[in-house]
């Protein structure tokens, strides 16, 4: 496809406005000489920013913003198309293609594209995909922190909703019950701006990818119709690369000559192969004339070199200390670690090595990045004396609290409280006296087990029955009412802990006691429309307390929706209520056959099976609740505001 | 000897669960006792606690027990006395005193605790409890003037009293179980073995009035909730305020006595179990928490209001001049205010706004 052009006029002059055969560069070439040589050229990393005059604009104009490295202002060329026909056309199509190679300049590709190019242009390549991973990386960070993008960003919300199931039914349900009059796009904004450290964290979480691999070790080969296949991805064909620099070295020398699939096919058969994976080299594998040259590529070569990168101190320099090795003379050390015998058990030493190079990459965990990168910092701190360096300083920050008195004489403020109020009708002075005749009852001396009136022969029912008004302290009365207050407060608490417990507890033998006697899909229900009226609350409050006129109707139409979930948690209990009865009736006719067969009667405790309407209401009682303060809260506003309640 | 010796030494750690100290904070208000006395007269209530005391020393020989009066200007210790001062030791700077070596009793002001007499009936440390209890009380109420009286009780003061003796009690204890070894690592091995020790703190509370000691209670809360101490709550008389949330935030049980001639039973069964075996019974603390906070210019509760985001204190209303209260910091306000029909005039921005009430009990 020709390049596309387009006649356009840039400072007043008439000339041509073309894209570059190799799509690089934009130059624009003036007519006036003809076969003259452009006059601008803007190769295509310098562009910035593309700018297009609408299409309901009679002029078509093109702004192409380009910033040359080393200027700190960009500058701006306008052009102006002046074809009489075709010029939003050809405006269009240059702008297209304008914006497309810039796009693909400015991501870059992470993988390398073919591992022909791999070879000659890796540097290049390289250097590239740094520079704009780099800009990529530091505009993904701020998309994350940024509030407005994570909520406009539409691709993310979905993905978030796939892998989230319980979001995004709450989402689904809540958008097909909402009110007509918000929009979708207002609902969705709404919906979002309170779970932005959601979209963050999934964000992030996305963002993650799967680090380097001993990508050989994972390379097998399929047999597929008797034939062996192996399949290999550009991936790991660039950690191959990454990993084994020989291979790149051999694969440069030997890829003109040889077939790029033989040259594959042949390596994972030869002994290369098996030697770069740490397998033992046996007799029987098949030898490889070309690729055998390279087995005797020695690897310690390489290994001294990266030792000789990394700078030890000499402070804990062990090697430095050659004079004390033990093992010079006398005790041979271990089968695997002898020098000399790699190719008995060559795994170790690949897999260390690669482990180690991998690793190398990696950012390492155990430095804080705080500290400078300076060798003598780090020695430092390992030869300083820790216990002597006293307690780090603590990280408070000083409030500067005016008025402290502010918040010890309250009391003067709000008035007294109703105890206050007693007390200052006792004259302290009698007080003080009756309480110290009180205690000098009890002395040193004092049986305990007569004070505490616990009197274990008497009968209970002459307790309550002989003196009503008045039990004495540690009566039977008062013991049993004690223990009957404590057994209520224990199995209401036990009634509370109930749902967390039982799941993981064995002694569980119905799941109805989680959901306290609703069955699993009445609950679902519940839960759901729960869920929705949780959410339609928080959008009426944020828009009611937003001051906001424009958002009245909106408002208005929420009240709706309130009273509309209402009515879903009546028809839920309503419900509930009526599998209730199933159960009831189940039981009355079990207890029936009982006695028609046997002629005995069974009571049965209707009372205690569960469920129904009123596990239901109690359950959603706060959230009825809340949705009564709602409505008081508007109608109070709105006659205040004067308009009239129209029985909302 | 151990530090020349080389060996390692593994002590046998025994497998029993630690003793615990019991600490009982008693409210000690004059005028709340004497409203309660019809019901619940001060003798029988300290009679009472005896006995729960007796039960808890009686349940494993190394449990230890404190007893702290929360006093209406003071707070005091009733059990164990705190050491006497003796002059024994200035003797030796002043030898021109000559034969005069007598311990000098201590003057009337401090409790002197009476030549235990022996009782065959009754066992020692419970009698040494009563007796030094009773001792203390007496002394502690004679020795308030009338004019002192007011209707809180020093309720902070009693806790950080508390604490310290905890502390105390954890280190000495926790020093004679490990071996001789530089200071880091006993911190260390304190910090990786088994407390040697449980602590818990229960309060008998019978007054209210505690919101203008709101600070310093909150402070010793954390502090007991950083050291896993648990605050129970024996409310027989009297305003809740916030104990409920000392309770709550350091998992301890809160139960308000509807029934205070039944103080035995409430004791017995409800404040008696130790952290250990706390684990394995359900609490029969209150379901519903008032987490309702004061607000900082009237005392008043809120459920909704305004939060400073740099000092977090609360305000029922906005301040004036949006100057916070208490940091003095300039704030913005959010958006509020709105009315839903008319076209509202636009208030200042708001700070912030805490959640409606009823959304969050589920």
């Amino acid at each position: 496809m020709a390049p596309p052009r387009g006649s356009a006029a840039y400072k007043k002059k008439d000339g041509t406005l073309a894209l570059s055969k190799d799509g690089q560069s934009v130059s624009w070439t003036p007519v006036a000489p003809p076969g003259s040589k452009p006059a601008l050229t803007l190769p295509l990393p310098i562009i910035t920013n593309l700018q297009q005059t609408p299409a309901s604009n009679p002029k078509v104009m093109l702004k192409i913003f380009a910033q040359a490295p080393g200027t700190s202002t960009p500058e701006t060329h306008v052009f102006s198309f002046t074809s009489a026909t075709a010029a939003r056309a050809e405006a269009d199509a240059l702008k297209d293609a304008l914006s497309k190679s810039i796009q693909t300049a400015k991501s870059g590709s992470a993988l390398p594209g073919t591992p022909s190019g791999a070879g000659a242009s890796s540097a290049a390549m390289a250097i590239a995909s740094a520079v704009s991973s780099g800009r990529n990386a530091k505009g993904e960070s701020d998309a994350w922190y940024d509030d407005s993008k994570l909520k406009q960003d539409v691709e993310l919300q979905k993905s978030l909703l796939m892998a989230n199931p319980s979001l995004s039914k709450t989402f689904m349900e809540s958008l097909r019950t909402k009110p007509e009059s918000i929009s979708s796009s207002q609902f969705t904004s709404q919906f979002w701006s309170s779970r932005v450290h959601l979209l963050r964290a999934h964000a992030i979480e996305k963002n993650q990818t799967r680090g380097a691999y001993n990508v050989l070790s994972s390379i097998k080969p399929t047999t597929v119709d008797n034939e062996i296949k192996l399949s290999i991805s550009k991936e790991q064909i660039q950690l191959i690369f990454n990993q084994h620099p020989l291979i790149n070295r051999v694969y440069d020398e030997n890829v003109p000559k040889l077939n790029e699939k033989d040259f594959w096919a042949r390596f994972f058969q030869s002994r290369l192969f098996k030697k770069l994976k740490g397998e033992r080299i046996t007799d029987a594998d098949p030898t490889d004339n070309i690729l055998d040259k390279y087995l005797q590529y020695d690897d310690d070569t390489e290994r001294a070199k990266r030792l000789m990168a990394a700078h030890v101190p000499h402070i804990i320099d062990v090697e430095g200390n050659e004079e004390n090795h033990s093992q010079r003379k006398g005790n041979q050390p271990d089968l695997t670690m002898r020098p000399t015998s790699i190719d008995r058990v060559p795994i170790i030493r690949t897999l260390n090595a690669l482990s180690e190079k991998i690793l190398s990459h990696v950012a390492p965990n155990d430095v804080d990045p705080s500290l400078p990168i300076g060798v003598d910092e780090e020695t430092f701190n390992e030869l300083v004396l820790r216990d002597l360096q006293g307690d780090p300083e603590e990280n408070r920050v000083i409030l500067n609290i005016k008025d402290q008195s502010r918040f010890f004489n309250s009391d003067k403020e709000s008035g007294l409280s109703a105890d206050a109020i007693l007390y200052a009708q006792q004259d302290p002075a009698k007080v003080l006296q009756s309480v110290q005749a009180d205690l000098a009852r009890v002395s040193s001396s004092t049986n305990l087990s007569t004070a505490i009136g616990v009197d274990s022969d008497s009968d209970s029912s002459d307790d309550d029955t002989s003196n009503p008004k008045k039990p004495h302290v540690g009566s039977k009365s008062s013991l049993s009412a004690a223990t009957s207050q404590m057994l209520s407060l224990i199995s209401a608490q036990r009634a509370q802990h109930d749902d967390l417990t039982i799941s993981s507890s064995s002694f569980s033998t119905s799941q109805s006691s989680s959901t306290s006697g609703l069955s699993p899909l009445i609950f679902e229900r519940l839960s759901l429309t729960h869920a929705t009226t949780t959410e339609f609350l928080q959008h009426f409050w944020s828009a009611f307390l937003s001051g906001d006129a424009t958002r009245a109707a909106e408002v208005s139409k929420l009240i709706e929706t309130l009273s509309r979930a209402m009515d879903r948690i009546k028809a839920v209990a309503a419900d509930a209520e009526a599998e209730r009865n199933k159960e009831v009736e189940e039981r009355r006719k079990k207890v029936q056959e009982f006695y028609d067969r046997t002629g005995k009667k069974r009571k049965v405790d209707y009372e205690s099976i569960k469920g129904g309407a009123g596990a239901v209401n109690g359950l959603l009682a706060p959230t009825v609740r809340a949705i009564g303060v709602a409505k008081k809260e508007y109608e109070r506003a709105l006659r205040e505001q004067g308009g009239d309640v129209n029985g909302v | 000897m151990n530090a020349v010796d080389g060996s390692d030494h593994y002590t046998k750690t025994s497998d029993e669960p630690p003793p615990s100290l019991l600490t009982i904070i008693l409210d000690t208000n004059p005028h709340a006792w004497a409203l309660l006395s019809p019901t619940l007269p001060l003798s029988a209530a300290i009679a009472n606690l005896l006995v729960f005391v007796n039960a808890h020393l009686a349940f494993n020989n190394a449990n230890r027990v404190a007893i702290i009066a929360s006093h209406t200007q003071r707070a005091e210790f009733l059990y164990p006395l705190p050491a006497q001062e003796t002059s024994s030791h200035t003797n030796g700077s002043a030898p021109q005193n000559g034969f005069d070596n007598d311990v000098e009793m201590a003057d009337d002001g401090e409790p002197t605790v009476p030549p235990l007499s022996d009782d065959a009936n009754h066992y020692r440390p419970f009698r040494l409890i009563q007796t030094t209890l009773l001792t203390a009380l007496t002394t502690l109420l004679k020795t308030t003037p009338p004019s002192s009286l007011t209707p809180t009780t020093s309720i902070a003061g009693a806790l950080t009293l508390a604490l310290t003796y905890i502390n105390k009690t954890t280190l000495s204890l926790s020093t004679t179980t490990s071996s001789t070894a530089p200071n880091a690592d006993t911190t260390l091995a304190a910090e990786t073995a088994p407390p040697a020790l449980n602590p818990r703190i229960l309060i008998l509370s019978v007054s209210g009035d505690l919101a203008h000691q709101y600070i310093p209670i909150m402070n010793t809360i954390f502090a007991c909730q950083r050291l896993s101490i648990p605050i129970d709550i024996a409310k027989i008389a009297g305003d809740t305020v916030f104990l409920q949330q000392a309770s709550d935030a350091t998992r301890g049980t809160y139960i308000k006595l509807d029934h205070p001639r039944g103080l035995l039973q409430y004791l017995m069964m409800g404040f008696l179990p130790d952290q250990t075996n706390r684990k394995y019974l359900v609490p029969p603390t209150a379901v519903g928490v008032d987490f309702r906070a004061a607000c900082f210019c009237h005392r008043k509760v809120v459920d909704v209001g305004f939060v400073c985001s740099i000092c977090l204190s609360i305000f029922c209303s906005p301040p004036e001049g949006a100057i916070c209260l208490t940091c003095g910091t300039h704030l913005q306000l959010g958006e509020y205010g709105g009315k839903p029909v008319v076209v509202a005039r636009k208030k200042k921005k708001r700070k912030n706004v805490e959640d409606g009430k009823g959304k969050d009990a589920t």
